[in-house]
């Protein structure tokens, strides 16, 4: 607001001419942004708000009235229904599973596949190519795909009948199995993760000063060294940001539970945000949209301390 | 990379300097070896489902049954042809470039206006609204997904295609506004001053010189924007009933519900909504890449 110089080439213009501009840029300003406030205002504001306010009642979607029930849906959740309580705490535990573990494979995933693909020249496009289509992809026709390559006729008891790995295979479907079907899920989502994590590491190895890596090839460092002692202390940065964004996405997210087993067998792979999903659209005439609101917004609360222990981390080790 | 570690070293004198630089003469084949061997692994698992998904496209009613072999014995397109005249794949494309096309056109048009302000104008206000508009990446999906459907039930576009548009639209506001102002900010402001000298007006600087400027921007957020929506589903799910104005995301989970569903007829409409997005991805990566870098340095 206080450099006047650089807004104005010329010295003569009066201070009412000037301020005049000001006033016209402002307001070119707010009709600038108008088409976004009025489309955030409605989508934006009013939802969040309705969200937040539906988290305090009771309602099951027809019925004219809301049941205001204060913090109670939150209570219910979290220690009082003797129903929701232990549902809520068993895919809340399942949900903490996949928050951890899924970030953990991503990096140990996507650091090392980033150090290869930063080595070499000769088809270095093409990889990342191939390993990003994962990614651009990424939804219900890929998660298809899995499905078809996981069941008990699938491509993957295929081939490991065929490679003498045949009592790895699973007769039920690694997808049918209680016991294989979370970890399957977790492997697929981290499949779908490391493309950005990979990328992110790519950039951030290239931005390394090449006589960092020199010196350290001079003093007799191995590749391996090199890899573990000064590459992956220098792009900390970058892991702080590849696990803030899959433990925000491994917790929010559940369109891969919905679709690749909706919570089953038996509920083995139930989480926390297909608990929400479900309560809010799969509950028939019950009144469970504000216990639906309350989770999401504790799912939410979760996500901003992560981000805030993240942010902390990684600003204490740059 | 070898030839740079020979060169680095050559030049250094000295016998440690050489038995480094010879050491590395044969442990660095052996080192490209192994790079080259895991990238080719990982590769192969990149692309496992889609392999398998090609596969059950190809194969006929009977041998999808069989197992999973990858090579079908009678490959044919009939499962794919089926799947996009008989089964209506055409129109769910038609209905997907629809939403895809006006997904992303309004969002070039909101926040590249919205953008310029935040990022070139001067306004009283324009912090504390940016910061709002930020402030919505942290609000989960779920937390919202109800109040919208409700939210379009009020308005009467329930059900509509532009129901889902909107909050579709709105959506990337976030990742839009913070990358689209960033690379107006970038634009010097000699060029601004100069086209004011040349008496041109805000809206004649913004469509003359800011647009072209900073075109590489505007193909990310296209894209940013266009491949998760063409990718859309669950929102596309609670929303749409009518299977006129279905999605290709939505029509496939609708296959896989009602009809007995046939793996062979899947996986075709699965290669059906995949094969667009990776030609474009391979087309214009350049952009995407840039764009995932930028949003999170920013």
């Amino acid at each position: 607001v206080t450099d006047v110089t650089s807004e104005s080439p010329t010295t003569v213009p009066a201070a009412s001419s000037f301020r005049r501009r000001r006033v016209r840029e402002a307001l070119t300003g707010y009709a600038f942004v108008l088409p976004a406030v009025a489309l955030f205002g409605v989508m934006g504001v009013y939802t969040v708000g309705y969200g937040f306010a539906l988290s305090l009642a009771r309602w099951n979607g027809f019925t004219p009235n809301w049941t205001w029930v204060g913090f109670s849906n939150y209570l219910d959740l979290l220690y009082r229904d003797p129903i929701l309580a232990p549902e809520t705490r068993s895919d809340g535990i399942r949900t903490l599973v996949v928050v951890l573990v899924v970030p953990a494979l991503t990096v140990l995933g996507g650091f090392p596949l980033a150090v290869a693909l930063n080595r070499i020249r000769f088809l270095r496009s093409m990889f990342r190519t191939v390993f990003f289509l994962p990614y651009v992809t990424a939804g219900i026709a890929v998660f298809y795909a899995w499905t078809y390559v996981l069941q008990p006729t699938g491509s993957l008891n295929y081939l490991l009948r065929h490679l003498g790995l045949g009592s790895l295979a699973q007769p039920q479907g690694f997808l049918g199995n209680p016991t294989t079907a979370l970890p399957t899920l977790i492997v697929v989502m981290v499949w779908g993760a490391i493309p950005v994590a990979m990328i992110l590491y790519l950039t951030g190895l290239q931005a390394i000063d090449s006589s960092v890596i020199d010196a350290a090839r001079t003093d007799g460092a191995s590749g391996f060294r090199i890899m573990t002692a000064v590459m992956w202390p220098l792009l900390r940065p970058i892991t702080a940001a590849v696990i803030l964004l899959n433990m925000r996405e491994a917790l929010q997210g559940f369109q891969i539970f919905l679709i690749m087993t909706n919570g089953g067998p038996g509920g083995h792979t139930e989480v926390l945000g297909l608990e929400a999903y479900n309560l809010a659209f799969f509950n028939g005439l019950k009144p469970t949209l504000g216990l639906s609101s309350a989770l999401g917004w504790m799912l939410f609360v979760v996500a901003l301390l992560l981000a805030g222990v993240n942010l902390r981390v990684l600003r204490s080790r740059v | 990379m070898t030839a740079s570690i020979l060169s680095g070293t050559r030049t250094e004198p000295g016998e440690r300097a050489a038995r480094v630089a010879h050491a590395h003469g044969s442990s660095g084949r052996v080192a490209r070896v192994v790079t080259y061997l895991l990238l080719t692994v990982y590769a192969v698992i990149s692309l496992y489902p889609f392999a398998l998904m090609v596969s059950g496209a190809l194969k006929d009613d009977k041998e999808i049954l069989l197992d999973g072999h990858l090579i079908p014995h009678n490959p044919t397109l009939s499962t794919l042809n089926r799947t996009w005249n008989e089964l209506d794949f055409l129109r769910y494309f038609g209905n997907s470039l629809v939403v895809t096309g006006a997904t992303t056109l309004g969002v070039l048009v909101v926040y590249s206006l919205a953008g310029y302000a935040f990022g070139v104008l001067r306004f009283p206000g324009r912090r504390p609204l940016y910061g709002l508009f930020l402030s919505l990446l942290f609000v989960p999906g779920i937390t919202v997904l109800l109040p919208i459907v409700i939210l379009q039930q009020k308005l009467g576009i329930l059900g509509t295609q532009l129901g889902i548009i909107l909050p579709f639209i709105n959506g990337t506001a976030p990742l839009s506004i913070l990358l689209l102002s960033n690379s107006f900010r970038s634009v010097p402001t000699e060029l601004r001053e100069s086209a004011r000298c040349d008496g041109a007006g805000e809206l004649r600087t913004f469509f003359s010189i800011y647009l072209p400027t900073c075109r590489p921007a505007l193909v990310t957020i296209a894209l940013l924007t266009a491949i998760p929506t063409w990718n859309e589903y669950v929102l596309t799910r609670v929303s749409l009933n009518d299977t006129s104005t279905f999605t290709l995301p939505i029509a496939l989970q609708n296959l896989n519900s009602t009809v007995s569903p046939q793996e062979n007829v899947l996986m075709a409409a699965s290669l059906i909504i995949v094969l667009p997005v990776i030609i474009l991805f391979v087309l214009l990566q350049r952009y995407f890449v840039n764009g995932l870098q930028g949003a999170v340095k920013g």
